[in-house]
C-alpha cells in the first residue's frame, strides 16, 4: 500500500514531464494521470484505516492518507477530468496539458502530506503551476492577474516559512502535531499563510479578482480545488490540536458571512461565483471534522457552475435578464444551483445537513443565515429567463462542454448516496424552508437592489496591508 | 519595486533559518573519531536550500511577467497598471 501511495504521488509529475517529451500523447497521458488518482481516491474509502508514512527518519517527509484526504483527492481528480474533457476539442497546446497535470500532482501531494515543509513545497509548486495556467493566454490582463496571484501567495508563504521555522525550533520536527508545543506567534504565522492561500476571510479578497478574470476552465480548477490546498491543512491542524479548533471555527463563520454578503449584491456572474467560493470555504472550516464531504460537494458544484457561466451569453446579470438562456444550459445551471443551495436528492443537501449537525450551538444561527444567503444568490441563476434555441442570441458552446458538465452533474447525484442517513423528514423540511425563504427574499428585496459594494479591499496595495492586520488578529487569538 | 522588496523579505527568512541552524554551534556535522563538539543543525539548512531555489524561480518568473507588462505600461506605479488592466 505504501508503495502505491508513493507511486501515486509521483505519477502526475512524471507524466507531466513525459508530455513535454512526447507532445503527441498529451491528452491521453493527462487523462491517464487523473484517472489513476480518481481510482486511488475511491480506494481510500474502501480501505478504512488511515495510513501514515514516515519517509527518511524523523525529519523527513510525512504522508498521511485517510478518508478525509480521500474526499479531497476525489474532488481534485473529478474536477481535473472534467476540465480536460472540456478542453479536449479545443486547440490548447501541449504546455497547457502538462501544466494542468503538474498542478494536479502538486495538489495531490499537498493533500497527502502531513508536515509543514513538504506542504510548503507542494503549495509553491501548485502556485507556480496555477500562475502559468492563469497567464496562459499571454494577454496583458491575464499576466497581471497571474502576477498579483503569485505575489500574494508568495508573500503569504514567506510568513508561513517563518512559522514553520518556529515550530521546528520548539520540537525539532515539522510534523503537524508539533503545533501544540509551538509558541503563539508560530500559529499566527502559519495560519496567515494558509488563510491567504486558501482565500479565507478578509485576507482572501484576492480571490474574486483572480478567479473571475481567468479563463473558464482555469477558473473551474482554481475555485474547485486549488483553494482547498490551504483549507485541508487548516482542517487537519484543527483536528490534531484542540486549542486551534475554536479559531478555525470562528474564521469559518466569519468567512461564510462575509463571502455570502458580497455574493448577494454582486452583479457579475463569475465574480458572484468567486465570492461564493469564499463563503463555502467558510462552511468547510466551520465544521472541521466533516469538512471533507462538504469540500467534495463544493468542488464539483463550483467547477460545474464556472464551466456553465463561461457558456452564458453575458457575464452581467442585468443583460442576462433580457437575453433568454438556452433551455439545456438553464437545466444544468438549475441543477447545480439547487445542489449548492442544499436541495434534497443532490449532494449539497447531505453535505449541508452533515455540517450543520456538527456545528456548535453558537455557530448555528450564523450558518443558517449564510445558507439563506446562498439560496438568495443562486436564485439569480435559477430565475433567469429561458427560451428555445431559435433567436440569434444563443451563444455557441464549446464542443467539450456537455460531456464535462454531464460528468460533473452525474457525480453530484451519485455522491449524494454517501450520506443517505440525512434523509429524515425534518432535514428535508428545513432544507426546503431555507431555499424558500431565500427565494422569497430574493424576489421581494434583492431583485430590485442596485447597491454596489466598494472594491477597495481588492486593490493590490490593500491586499498586503490586510494580510499584516490579520496576522496581528490571529496572534491575539492564539494567545488568548 | 514590490518584487525587489519581496526578495529582501525572503532573504530575511533565509537568514532566520541559518540563525536557527547555528543555534547550538557552528561546526560542520561530520561523523568522525573527533570528540563530539557543538555542531550546527543540518536540517534547517537543507530545508532553506529548497526554499531558496523555489524563491529564485518565482523571482525569475515574476520578472518575465513584469517585463512583458512593462512594455505596454511604462510606469512604476502599481495603481496605474492596475487601472489599465481592469475590466
Amino acid at each position: 500500500m505504501s508503495t502505491i501511495t508513493i507511486v501515486w504521488v509521483a505519477l502526475p509529475f512524471f507524466l507531466g514531464f513525459i508530455i513535454y517529451l512526447i507532445p503527441k500523447l498529451d491528452k491521453p497521458l493527462a487523462m491517464c494521470g487523473t484517472v489513476v488518482s480518481a481510482v486511488y481516491g475511491v480506494q481510500l474509502f474502501i480501505q478504512q484505516s488511515p495510513l501514515k508514512l514516515q519517509l527518511l527518519d524523523n525529519f523527513g517527509v510525512i504522508l498521511l492518507v485517510d478518508s478525509l484526504t480521500g474526499y479531497f483527492i476525489l474532488t481534485n481528480a473529478l474536477v481535473t477530468i472534467a476540465v480536460l474533457i472540456y478542453c479536449w476539442p479545443s486547440n490548447k497546446t501541449t504546455f497547457f496539458y502538462a501544466q494542468t497535470l503538474i498542478l494536479h500532482g502538486s495538489l495531490n501531494a499537498a493533500f497527502a502530506c502531513s508536515d509543514f515543509i513538504s506542504l510548503y513545497v507542494a503549495l509553491e509548486v501548485s502556485g507556480i503551476a496555477a500562475f502559468l495556467l492563469i497567464a496562459y493566454p499571454r494577454t496583458n490582463k491575464s499576466i497581471w492577474v497571474g502576477l498579483s496571484y503569485l505575489f500574494v501567495s508568495n508573500v503569504a508563504m514567506l510568513f508561513y516559512l517563518v512559522g514553520a521555522a518556529l515550530v521546528y525550533k520548539a520540537n525539532h520536527s515539522f510534523d503537524f502535531v508539533g503545533l501544540k508545543q509551538a509558541p503563539p506567534e508560530a500559529i499566527a504565522l502559519i495560519f496567515l499563510g494558509l488563510l491567504v492561500k486558501g482565500g479565507v476571510f478578509v485576507s482572501g479578497l484576492w480571490l474574486p479578482f483572480t478567479h473571475s478574470e481567468s479563463e473558464t476552465p482555469v477558473s473551474a480548477l482554481l475555485s474547485g480545488v486549488v483553494v482547498k490546498t490551504g483549507i485541508l491543512p487548516l482542517v487537519r491542524c484543527a483536528l490534531v490540536v484542540d486549542e486551534i479548533d475554536p479559531i478555525v471555527r470562528i474564521f469559518g463563520v466569519g468567512t461564510a458571512l462575509l463571502g455570502v454578503s458580497y455574493a448577494v449584491f454582486e452583479k457579475d456572474t463569475k465574480r458572484m461565483l468567486a465570492f461564493h467560493t469564499i463563503s463555502q470555504l467558510g462552511f468547510i472550516l466551520a465544521a472541521p471534522a466533516v469538512g471533507g464531504f462538504y469540500a467534495l460537494s463544493h468542488g464539483l458544484v463550483k467547477s460545474t457552475l464556472f464551466l456553465i457561466a463561461g457558456a452564458l451569453p453575458s457575464r452581467n446579470f442585468k443583460d442576462l435578464q433580457q437575453k433568454p438562456v438556452d433551455y439545456n444550459i438553464w437545466f444544468a445551471l438549475a441543477i447545480a444551483s439547487l445542489s449548492i443551495s442544499g436541495f434534497p436528492l443532490l449532494v449539497g443537501f447531505g453535505a449541508k445537513v452533515l455540517t450543520v449537525k456538527s456545528l456548535e450551538s453558537w455557530q448555528a444561527i450564523a450558518m443558517n443565515i449564510a445558507a439563506v444567503g446562498t439560496a438568495i444568490s443562486f436564485a439569480k441563476f435559477i430565475f433567469l429567463p429561458r427560451g428555445a434555441k431559435e433567436g440569434g442570441s444563443v451563444h455557441p458552446t464549446q464542443p467539450g462542454f456537455w460531456p464535462a458538465v454531464i460528468l460533473l452533474i452525474v457525480s453530484l447525484i451519485v455522491t449524494n448516496g454517501i450520506y443517505y442517513q440525512a434523509y429524515t423528514f425534518e432535514n428535508i423540511l428545513k432544507a426546503l424552508a431555507t431555499i424558500g425563504v431565500g427565494w422569497l427574499a430574493y424576489y421581494f428585496i434583492f431583485k430590485k437592489s442596485t447597491l454596489k459594494l466598494p472594491r477597495v479591499f481588492e486593490q493590490f496595495e490593500h491586499l498586503v496591508g490586510t494580510m499584516s492586520l490579520i496576522l496581528i488578529l490571529i496572534f491575539w487569538m492564539a494567545l488568548a | 519595486m514590490k518584487i525587489i522588496s519581496m526578495d529582501v523579505m525572503s532573504t530575511g527568512v533565509i537568514a532566520y533559518y541559518v540563525l536557527i541552524a547555528s543555534g547550538d554551534g557552528l561546526f560542520t556535522p561530520i561523523i568522525s573519531d573527533a570528540p563530539n563538539r557543538d555542531y550546527a543543525d543540518p536540517v534547517p539548512q537543507a530545508i532553506i536550500l529548497t526554499a531558496i531555489v523555489i524563491g529564485f524561480s518565482i523571482q525569475a518568473l515574476m520578472l518575465v511577467g513584469v517585463m512583458k507588462l512593462g512594455r505596454d505600461n511604462p510606469t512604476l506605479e502599481i495603481s496605474e497598471i492596475e487601472k489599465n488592466n481592469r475590466v
